[in-house]
């Protein structure tokens, strides 16, 4: 029996049918992340588990134990907004005693264990100021810290790196998997982030419009999607889709040939020839755009560590190996190739 | 255009004079009222008016006197305050849940309250009084307290409703997640931060039930009336007595202008809740 079970979970909004009969297990100790474009109904998800939505068809099980009709206060989960939410009329300290003081836990207690996730967060110094004194990755771990005092049955993080700049971002991302990894903790995770997806998780759930689309390790979703939603979502440059009536040796009823730009190499001995028409040089890579002509509206994306020396406007042609093409049907499910 | 020194300072002159004037006017029947309360009845109907004469207290006394000012004062102490704590009671919660839990129909219900604003009070004075009567509440205390919260719910209800829409709801959430019950939740997160919109919206009841005039003449007299009631009966068919018919006037509205002096910070906060950030 897994830790956490959604099964057949669904949500209406008025007519709005935003969450479509979820089914996931979560294991103890796993970091799930709920990753897709926006409106797909990941934080709604989140917020249905921590009980912040009512959930309007299908059961939710914590630990054995019916928990649908739990109410928040009841659950025994902490979440992290992604607003921080913290009580801006109390200090960092009372902030991140809160909870253990409504459940009247012994006040020498809370004074060790507030002390504890203070001094893990380099929070101390800053205890007796309230959040308006704070910067911003400051008030992000006092939201972690007033998590972490509790030792909730589940961490939930809405977007939690969203409101902070990039540099703090990559940093604070690197601190939440150094925590998940001394606490242990069951982590339920949000982003629409696929940096933070691919790097935090130990599942990762892609989802699209109430579904889920694929769960799986982040390598799995990168090297074996299910779909070309999957193919083309996960990965940066995404994914290039050509039709695959532009190949030879397709196998029978694929429509779409998906190739990473990584497994396209500028080559002599080509199998497509296309017209340069971006050169993106970031230094370490260089991305190559062509345009295939007529018959492939989107431009074909080659990523390549080597310099160049091409120009817009040459003729090149690329080459790839066969095992790292993924065929797609007319609706966009990947073909498994005996 | 550039505009010399000397252009500025017209400008300024100009406008100093004018704001002057401005107040002067609004505060002129206020003062006049002040300067008659202690003229004899005499002095008080003079053509042209007396503005150097020698002050008497003999209006107060005679006020006390005559009518009982402290019953009155008492009347109107009671029942504004009953009625500002009542409609707190009623009106925190229906802010609570427009403002948190809103539904489709939420504007709707707010506009609805707002327009019963709308209706001039004598429109509901007949159906009002006759309730009164059947249930013998008339010149009574409870009929002016329910009188005052229910005309005053729609106000506190608006405006502790833009009160609560400033606090963000993820803070709330956050208590819930927290472990707070809907009560925690209301004492140690939302009173806490909502206490200025409160406050003022309790304040503005207090003086709006205060002043009120209109039903405390229609359903209340000698027994439960108010201090509005006590003015009223200075001008009799016995004929205006205006020295007293002011003094009485001065006590009525004495202790809510010391009381607005000094809240009068909270009031001006509450009413432009939303238009400064």
């Amino acid at each position: 029996m897994s830790f956490l079970e959604l099964q057949k979970v669904e949500k209406y909004y008025g007519d709005h049918h935003a969450i479509k009969g979820i089914d996931l297990n979560i294991e103890p100790g796993e970091f799930i992340v709920f990753v897709g474009p926006s409106g797909c109904g990941k934080s709604t998800l989140l917020r249905m588990i921590a009980g912040l939505e009512v959930i309007n068809k299908g059961k939710l099980i914590l630990d054995g134990v019916d928990i649908t009709e739990t109410p928040s206060s009841k659950r025994d989960l902490a979440m992290v907004f992604q607003s921080y939410a913290l009580y801006p009329h109390m200090t960092v300290e009372d902030n991140m005693s809160f909870a253990l003081r409504l459940a009247k836990v012994d006040q020498g207690k809370i004074d060790k264990l507030v002390k504890e996730a203070a001094d893990k967060l380099d929070l101390t110094q800053y205890l007796k100021r309230k959040p308006g004194a704070l910067s911003g990755g400051q008030r992000q771990r006092v939201a972690i810290g007033r998590a972490i005092v509790r030792h909730p049955k589940i961490f939930l993080f809405d977007e939690p790196l969203s409101n902070l700049d990039a540099a703090l971002r990559g940093q604070t991302r690197v601190e939440i998997a150094q925590l998940h990894r001394d606490l242990g903790a069951t982590t339920i995770y949000v982003t629409h982030d696929q940096v933070e997806a691919m790097t935090l998780a130990d599942r990762v759930v892609v989802l699209r419009d109430g579904i889920i689309e694929q769960v799986g390790t982040p390598l799995e979703l990168y090297d074996k999607p299910a779909n070309r939603f999957v193919a083309q979502f996960i990965g940066m440059p995404q994914m290039n889709i050509v039709p695959a009536a532009l190949l030879q040796n397709v196998p029978a009823g694929s429509s779409f040939a998906g190739i990473r730009p990584e497994h396209l190499s500028i080559s002599d001995d080509s199998r497509l020839t296309g017209k340069v028409v971006l050169v993106e040089s970031l230094g370490n890579e260089t991305l190559i755009h062509l345009n295939l002509g007529d018959q492939s509206p989107d431009p074909l994306i080659i990523r390549s560590y080597q310099r160049t020396t091409l120009k817009l406007g040459d003729t090149v042609g690329v080459n790839w190996s066969d095992d790292i093409v993924h065929y797609f049907d007319n609706d966009g499910k990947v073909l498994h190739l005996a | 255009m550039k505009i010399s020194k000397y252009d500025w300072n017209a400008l300024f002159v100009t406008r100093t004079v004018a704001s002057w004037l401005v107040a002067f006017i609004v505060f002129f029947p206020l003062l006049f009222l002040m300067v008659t309360a202690f003229k004899t009845e005499l002095q008080a109907i003079a053509v042209p008016s007396l503005w150097v004469f020698e002050p008497t207290l003999e209006n107060f006394t005679e006020v006390q006197e005559r009518s009982d000012y402290m019953r009155f004062a008492m009347n109107s102490l009671i029942t504004s305050v009953v009625s500002t704590i009542l409609g707190l009671i009623i009106a925190v919660p229906s802010a609570y849940s427009f403002a948190f839990s809103p539904t489709i129909q939420t504007k709707n219900i707010m506009v609805w309250m707002l327009s019963t604003k709308f209706m001039p009070a004598v429109g509901a004075l007949l159906p009002v009084y006759l309730l009164f009567q059947w249930v013998g509440l008339l010149d009574s205390q409870i009929a002016l307290i329910i009188v005052f919260t229910m005309s005053n719910l729609p106000i506190m209800v608006w405006m502790l409703y833009s009160n609560f829409k400033d606090i963000p709801h993820e803070i709330l959430e956050a208590s819930r997640m927290d472990g707070a019950s809907l009560w925690e939740e209301f004492r140690h997160v939302l009173l806490p931060l909502a206490m200025g919109g409160m406050a003022s919206t309790g304040l503005l009841c207090l003086v709006l039930s205060w002043n009120e005039a209109f039903w405390a003449l229609n359903l209340t007299s000698a027994n439960a009336g108010t201090l509005a009631v006590l003015v009223a009966s200075y001008s009799s068919p016995e004929g205006l007595f205006w020295a007293k018919l002011s003094a009485a006037s001065l006590m009525a509205i004495g202790p809510i202008i010391v009381f607005g002096w000094f809240s009068q910070k909270q009031l001006v906060q509450g009413l432009t809740f939303g238009a400064v950030k």
